[in-house]
């Protein structure tokens, strides 16, 4: 890499920075480095927090011509960085830049954040992903070759790994050390003991150390030649640095506690005071705790957070917190409470609830203890939507409904107007219409007490729940408003959340005049780095695909989220779903499989929203297999869950399948139209009803006859073609089909009327390309085609097909 | 990766010549497999050549529709299946 850069630095410039293993990394740190690096504006950008740094950093690009930007140690990177890399990933095609990134893969646990971004990226185009591989025994064996090493026993130690073969041969090599720490403290034993002394230094205040940082902690200077020279260090812009990030941890790792205490308040003090002015809260905080200095890390840790949480590093923030909690024993209780809470809301934006609810908990404690009413029921109401992300739902309503008594008692507030929205929005999420519709109406009455963003998730709550209920206009009408006051207001996971329930509430009811709006939706998020939000348009949009009979599509998108590493259940369940419906419909394997693993993740809860898809594709697969027994154990206690919530679409399909599984039982009432015909035996009047929908399976199987067959193979379906075959011919009915389509069979050659279709024209003597405007179709699909052709006709160029052709005719 | 046997009905035979174009048949076949991490392992044919039992390497199903759609290849059934070698059981 960094010869890569020294050769290309001559014809192209390059703007590299690093991340650093700090225990809570600076944000955005590398790309601080590279703006400090640049300078002029894109440095002036990067100093100011409320800049979006992706537009400062891609103006800087474009306007360079072209560049190479480096970030070394990407496993180490913050959340900021790694959002903007992702960013970058995205629009690497539109910009004038080769961007390169480098990590520790052995550095990335499974759901480490980097390996999110990588999983993101691996489908965007312009990325590519090199993969190091250790050095081969022969290579160890050349490197070792003019030291006299034993260089099987090299191999064998380091297992290949150029770090620990270059260090282990630069350390001397006459015997090979067990670890490359042995390796790197013998090597640095080797020094003088002032340039031993300030290596330590320089593993202290981390991967680059400053000259004047250096100077100012005051072990002398004088030794950095040395340092240099023997390989420990390399000399960087206005500082030096250790070779490798291994080398400076066995340095770090093998100072003594006290030394180690000392060297951090002394890195204190300087950077306190940066020749340029400006302080670097991360590092100074981090500097602050290893000194133990519990003042400083008061003062500057919470700072250190609240940047950190402004620039989204919320992973970051929430440690800040936290270290600033350690320290902060004897801090009054009213300064402890509001920390506690501003790490709560931090661990909440990082999945992390329960340590979240804790925090929350205590802070409400204290808030009581002092008698400040607002402070405990804001805590209370905090609490209560981290119980309910905890699926806590019963201990979620209680925190609710005390901490709307406690700031009800104040009088009306954007607190209160807040809290009766969480209180709608709870009760939506549990399709209690009437209970949602309450509290939206009270939310109204609070009139200008009711801040923006509340407005829009009451928008939001009240159209999904219209939605959910079928009232179509209203509901999306609410919901597209909700959308646009959003995006209007830089609210951008208000919109994605307004997105989400569009294609939620829109697949219950089959509301395929939403797909483009979904579409944009999936943009939006993309474009907003919201990036669990658009897996889950993804998902709900999949389902719709699959009810329009758009199986391949559906599939796709299903297989698509399995495959991004993520942690949302919800998620996960509703793609399992829909690959499985695909699956069972088709006839195709392990469809079982996947619904087991969704009912696990169903288990236990209380909301349609997961109980319904899951409850929903086992009861169809027991209709497939005619097990009323399965269906039943599947369905019974999620129907009266869904008729008790009034979801009518929800028990109109369970209804279907538990018919369908022989279930003996008379037709719910309330149930969609299409569903009420096909239970009371009309299907022809059924089929229409679906077709006006758009739901072609379900019409064919309301139909039940040759034209209902004839769409079912159209689909692709399996197990449901296959019996209405059956059932067909044993009603004498004439013209089922057994095999492939009846004009592929007239076809003495095999061939499909598309294909006689693109032979005849490849008699004619027209090019892949021509046809393929003639018939419009894409040019690849041509070549398959006429590749087909040439098989099934056993022949070897185009024009003895068309020879071939006219002799069959 | 799961191993499948894919059943197909060819209505007219299937006929792949045994020479360069044939083989030519089964390389562009193999080579469409590949997009899909699909690997075509090998086949039985039915003596009347209309019927094939097809055993595949693939990471799902809809990765063997996918790439028998591309080579306009039928699909009848799809089974997951395990190898059973009988010579591996013994009386003690």
């Amino acid at each position: 890499m960094r010869a890569f850069c020294a050769e290309e630095r001559a014809r192209t410039p390059v703007l590299a920075g690093a991340c650093d293993r700090l225990r809570t990394p600076r944000p955005l740190g590398p790309f601080a480095e590279i703006a400090a690096g640049a300078g002029g504006r894109l440095q002036e950008s990067f100093s100011r927090t409320d800049e979006r740094p992706l537009e400062a950093l891609a103006e800087h690009l474009r306007a360079q011509g072209e560049s190479i930007v480096v970030v070394e140690d990407a496993h180490w990177a913050d959340e900021a960085t790694l959002d903007l890399i992702g960013m970058l990933g995205r629009r690497i095609e539109q910009l004038p830049a080769l961007v390169l990134v480098t990590y520790r893969s052995d550095e990335l646990q499974r759901s480490h954040p980097l390996r999110i971004l990588l999983g993101d990226l691996a489908t965007a185009f312009g990325v590519e992903r090199l993969q190091l591989e250790p050095l081969s025994a022969a290579a160890v064996a050349r490197l070792a070759e003019p030291l006299a090493i034993d260089a099987e026993a090299l191999f064998a130690g380091t297992g290949g790994n150029p770090f620990f073969v270059t260090e282990v041969i630069a350390s001397g090599g006459a015997t090979i050390p067990p670890t490359v720490r042995d390796a790197v403290l013998a090597r640095a034993a080797r020094l003088e003991p002032e340039a031993r002394a300030l290596l330590d230094v320089v593993a202290v205040v981390t991967r680059r150390a400053e000259l004047w940082l250096l100077e100012a902690i005051g072990e002398g200077l004088d030794a950095l030649d040395a340092c240099v020279a023997s390989g420990m260090l390399r000399a960087e812009r206005d500082g030096v640095a250790f070779r490798h990030e291994l080398a400076r941890l066995a340095i770090e790792e093998s100072i003594p506690p006290r030394r180690h205490a000392l060297l951090d308040a002394a890195a204190l003090a300087a950077l306190r005071s940066p020749p340029d002015g400006r302080l670097d809260l991360a590092r100074l905080a981090h500097h602050a705790d290893g000194a133990g200095d519990s003042a400083a890390v008061l003062e500057l840790a919470p700072a250190a957070a609240a940047a950190a949480a402004r620039l989204g590093a919320h992973r970051e923030a929430a440690a800040q917190y936290a270290r600033t909690l350690r320290h902060g024993a004897g801090l009054p209780p009213r300064e402890r409470a509001s920390l506690l809470m501003a790490r709560a809301v931090e661990c909440h934006l990082t999945d992390d609830h329960w340590t979240a609810i804790g925090e929350a908990r205590e802070a409400a404690g204290l808030y009581r203890e002092l008698g400040d009413v607002a402070g405990e029921g804001t805590a209370k109401l905090k609490l209560a939507s981290l119980l309910w992300c905890a699926s806590e739902t019963a201990a979620s309503e209680s925190a609710t409904d005390e901490g709307i008594a406690l700031l009800d008692s104040l009088g009306p507030s954007p607190e209160l107007a807040r809290a009766y929205e969480q209180a709608s929005s709870r009760a939506m999420n549990l399709e209690q219409a009437e209970a949602a519709f309450r509290w939206g109406e009270r939310l109204l009455e609070l009139g200008e007490h009711v801040e923006p963003r509340t407005f829009v998730a009451y928008l939001n709550d009240t159209g999904t729940m219209k939605l959910l209920l079928g009232r179509r206009d209203e509901g999306r009408a609410d919901l597209e408003r909700s959308i646009s006051l959003a995006v209007e207001a830089g609210l951008d996971s208000d919109a994605g959340r307004g997105y989400i329930h569009l294609g939620w509430a829109g697949a219950r009811i089959r509301d395929f005049s939403l797909d483009g709006l979904l579409e944009q939706g999936i943009d939006y998020c993309a474009e907003r780095g919201l990036e669990l939000w658009r897996l889950y348009v993804i998902a709900y949009r999949a389902r719709l695909q699959l009810d329009r009979g758009r199986w391949d599509d559906a599939a796709d998108a299903a297989t698509y989220v399995l495959r991004q590493p993520h942690e949302a259940l919800l998620l996960r369940l509703l793609v399992l779903t829909t690959l499985a419906t695909v699956r069972m419909r088709r006839g195709d394997p392990a469809a079982d499989e996947l619904l087991a693993e969704a009912a696990r993740i169903a288990d236990g809860k209380g909301d349609l929203q997961h109980l319904a898809p899951a409850a929903i594709a086992s009861t169809e697969l027991a209709a497939l297999a005619g097990d009323a027994d399965a269906a039943a154990e599947a369905s019974t206690r999620v129907l009266a869950l869904a008729h008790d919530r009034g979801a009518v679409w929800v028990v109109g399909e369970l209804a279907l399948w538990r018919r369908l599984a022989g279930i003996d039982e008379p037709a719910p009432a309330g149930i969609p139209e299409p569903y009420a015909l096909q239970l009371a035996g009309r299907g022809g009047e059924a089929a229409e009803a679906w077709r006006r929908f758009g739901c072609p399976y379900e019409a064919a199987l309301a139909l039940a006859d040759a034209s209902g067959l004839e769409e079912l193979r159209r689909l692709g379906a399996g197990p449901v073609k296959d019996a209405l075959a059956r059932e067909l011919r044993e009603r004498g009915e004439r013209g089922i089909r057994r095999g492939p389509r009846a004009s592929t069979r007239a076809n003495p050659a095999g061939l499909t009327s598309r294909e006689s279709e693109v032979l005849s024209l490849v008699g004619e003597g027209l090019r892949n390309a021509e046809i393929a405007e003639r018939l419009v179709l894409s040019t690849r699909t041509v070549e398959h085609h006429v590749a087909s052709i040439l098989r099934k006709l056993g022949a070897r160029t185009r024009a003895e097909a068309a020879a071939r052709a006219a002799q069959v005719r | 990766m799961p191993r499948y046997v894919v059943e197909r009905t060819f209505p007219s035979g299937l006929a792949i010549p045994v020479d360069a174009a044939g083989a030519q048949v089964c390389l562009t076949v193999v080579d469409r497999n590949a997009d899909e991490g699909v690997t075509w392992v090998h086949s039985y044919v039915s003596d009347d050549k209309r019927k094939t039992f097809c055993v595949y390497d693939a990471p799902s199903p809809e990765a063997i529709r996918k790439t028998a759609q591309r080579n306009d290849l039928p699909v009848d059934r799809i089974t997951q299946v395990s190898v059973l070698d009988p010579y591996f059981y013994r009386s003690e």
